[in-house]
């Protein structure tokens, strides 16, 4: 009966060790270059505009190129949105990309991005908008590198929600478009 | 009782940990020094993917750029291969070209050959003209996702393989590797499978 327990107790602590050593042997293909951190909260009134942003993470040691890498080959890094008829975009605002060189070729400057990226957009409720939540899904296309590689070209899927309603502190003046 | 199941513990614990620290270590980022700042980077690894070496390297026929003709990658037995997976938007694969060139021209008579295979989304035109533009002199393939797969997917680049004559796996390069490790690697693999050659026959 003893040596039961002990039989068991053995298996039972092998059994978490593999699945700890699976967990690790796991990670180098489920690789996270960029996570999605948040989108500010944005309430619009129907014939305005407001400004939202978008907060990322490259995770180090990676970088991905900015919105206007400095070599035509590179990828940019691109915001995009598919929007439900009640909510249009504007103006996509990027930061601009930090020049830096890497051990790869130190002699030449680079324009990426690292650590939290923040990009601004502009969305807009038509006049005629009925009042409510959308959920607004984006995709954030990027390529990243490290000091030594660079992996294949990513689409990071999010959501958000856009509140269409009276007043809010992020109301924008502008005309909207309809 | 209690004593065993504090000694069976104990043992399976650490033989976990030491199998963690192995593989840290095996895998330990290298440290660089550019402009003053020390920056972490992942080491290159070799023999992280498929094929194993030793093994016979995956066949397949991909086009040219920017003939457009297929090349059976079995069509190149009797050389020496260098399998390098690259793409036009890889700042290291970039950086590995002029040393795969001067490469080809030293050991091209001896029974070289360099082979490119690119993993890009882009047109053959835009991979033939940043080719020319890099002064490239071996042979470039239009890569595929099948093809990828045969080599383990290709989840990063450059990924160079090592083939000899017999078509054998000699050696793996993950990432960006040293032109020296290049030249070690090319004179193995011209040195092995010499007897499976047409000309030793």
């Amino acid at each position: 009966m003893k040596s039961n327990r002990l039989v068991w107790l053995t298996l039972t602590a092998m059994l978490l060790s593999g699945i700890c050593m699976a967990q690790e042997s796991a990670a180098p293909q489920g690789r996270t270059f960029v996570t999605y951190v948040s989108a500010s909260n944005v309430v619009v009134a129907p014939g305005h505009a407001a400004p939202v942003r978008f907060t990322f993470h490259v995770q180090d040691p990676y970088h991905i190129n900015s919105s206007h890498p400095a070599q035509e080959e590179l990828i940019p890094t691109q915001l995009h949105f598919s929007l439900p008829g009640e909510v249009a975009v504007g103006k996509v605002q990027y930061p601009a990309g930090k020049l830096m060189s890497f051990p790869f070729d130190p002699s030449t400057k680079l324009s990426v991005y690292s650590g939290d990226v923040v990009i601004s957009a502009v969305f807009i409720a038509p006049l005629k908008a009925a009042t409510g939540t959308y959920t607004i899904h984006g995709e954030l296309k990027y390529q990243a590198c490290d000091n030594n590689s660079c992996y294949p070209p990513k689409k990071l899927p999010f959501a958000f929600n856009v509140k269409v309603g009276s007043g809010g502190g992020t109301r924008h003046k502008s005309r909207a478009h309809s | 009782m209690n004593r065993n199941v504090i000694v069976v513990l104990c043992v399976v614990v650490g033989i976990t940990a030491l199998l963690l620290v192995g593989k840290h270590g095996a895998k330990a980022p290298v440290s660089v020094t550019v402009d003053g700042n020390t920056q972490s980077t992942p080491a290159p690894v070799q023999g992280a993917g498929d094929p194993a070496k030793g093994s016979m390297a995956p066949t397949f026929t991909l086009k040219s750029i920017p003939d457009g003709k297929p090349v059976p990658l079995a069509s190149l037995r009797g050389k020496a291969v260098l399998l390098n997976f690259w793409a036009t938007w890889c700042g290291p694969c970039k950086i590995e070209m002029p040393w795969l060139v001067d490469l080809q021209k030293k050991y091209g008579p001896e029974g070289l050959q360099i082979v490119g295979v690119a993993m890009d989304d882009a047109e053959d035109k835009e991979i033939a003209d940043f080719a020319h533009k890099m002064g490239v002199n071996y042979l470039v393939l239009k890569g595929s996702e099948k093809v990828g797969d045969l080599y383990g997917g290709i989840d990063r680049l450059p990924l160079t393989y090592y083939i000899d004559r017999s078509g054998k796996v000699v050696d793996e390069t993950v990432g960006l590797a040293s032109e020296s490790v290049f030249e070690d690697a090319i004179k193995r693999a011209l040195e092995q499978g010499k007897s499976a050659t047409p000309e030793a026959k």
